[in-house]
């Protein structure tokens, strides 16, 4: 007879968002679109990151940033935004902080401002619909680099 | 005002909403109008100006909007608040720069402004010297009417 210890559990997965100390990652949210930031914290949060803050446009996301610092892992960082683009923050964390982890959140169509992002040092992208799963990996690429 | 523009807009509706909203969509018969049309009481609006000028409509009415708002975020949605209209816009967003995309592909030249939503009863629509091409698109949460009134520049 089986028991269940024959079958691995799925439950017993450890969440994508922990550290291996079991401690989450800290992720900052810069987001204008309410929908899209509520978006982005429920996939994260699902999957036991922790998101420690968000931004409404570009300049908070700095100041957010540079309030948090050291204690954040990663910044989502939407590009089209009021007050302070997220080209130019991502620009000004990566003066602040050389090893800022940020990850653009592009609609189709902004290729040109991906890519001046990268060459700027953020460490990858994401284009809208998001959908959960190209989310994570996306991340936990960057987070595990 | 040619179709060529509106072609775009509709392939790009299809693709969007199939994804963010999951089972099927269907395209309706294309009309043109060329007065001034009622608006169904939800619209979001992205103006276009360069090589060529205009805006696009995205038209609903307020139980599709609530719908379709409700089925994006995953939970039961039953105000017009910030949220649905912040959902709302980010619909139209995502639309739009997919469409944008094929139309700089096809070498026409210009650029979005932001969206911007519009609620209330018995809102109309003109446009002074230019047609508006509607495709109404059924989806499960209700229609959604893509209205495009685009020109070349004088």
């Amino acid at each position: 007879m089986k028991t269940k210890e024959d079958f691995p559990s799925i439950n017993e997965r450890k969440p994508e968002g922990q550290k291996p100390d079991g401690t989450p990652f800290r992720v900052l949210v810069v987001d204008d679109s309410m929908f899209v930031a509520k978006q982005i914290t429920q996939i994260l949060t699902s999957e036991g990151y922790d998101v420690v803050g968000q931004a409404a446009d570009g300049l908070q996301g700095l100041e957010r940033y540079k309030e948090l610092f050291p204690n954040v892992d990663l910044v989502t960082m939407d590009i089209t935004m009021p007050n302070m683009d997220g080209l130019t923050a991502l620009q000004k964390i990566i003066d602040f902080d050389k090893n800022a982890r940020v990850i653009m959140i592009s609609a189709l169509g902004k290729q040109d401002l991906v890519k001046q992002s990268l060459l700027s040092g953020a460490k990858n992208y994401i284009v809208k619909p998001l959908d959960r799963k190209k989310v994570l990996e996306r991340i936990q690429h960057v987070l595990s680099k | 005002m040619r179709v060529e523009y509106i072609n775009p807009f509709v392939e790009a509706a299809f693709n969007v909403m199939k994804e963010v909203l999951g089972g099927d969509v269907r395209r309706g018969e294309l009309y043109l109008k060329s007065t001034s049309m009622p608006v169904m009481g939800v619209a979001a609006i992205v103006g276009l100006a360069g090589g060529v000028e205009g805006r696009v409509l995205f038209d609903m009415d307020k139980a599709s909007a609530l719908s379709i708002a409700s089925a994006m975020n995953g939970e039961d949605l039953t105000v017009m608040d910030d949220l649905v209209k912040a959902t709302i816009t980010e619909l139209a967003n995502m639309i739009t720069a997919q469409a944008v995309t094929k139309l700089h592909e096809l070498g026409f030249q210009f650029d979005l402004t932001p969206p911007a939503i519009f609620t209330g009863d018995n809102m109309e629509v003109s446009n002074q010297d230019v047609e508006a091409l509607i495709v109404p698109m059924e989806t499960g949460h209700g229609k959604v009417e893509i209205n495009v009134a685009i020109r070349e520049r004088a």
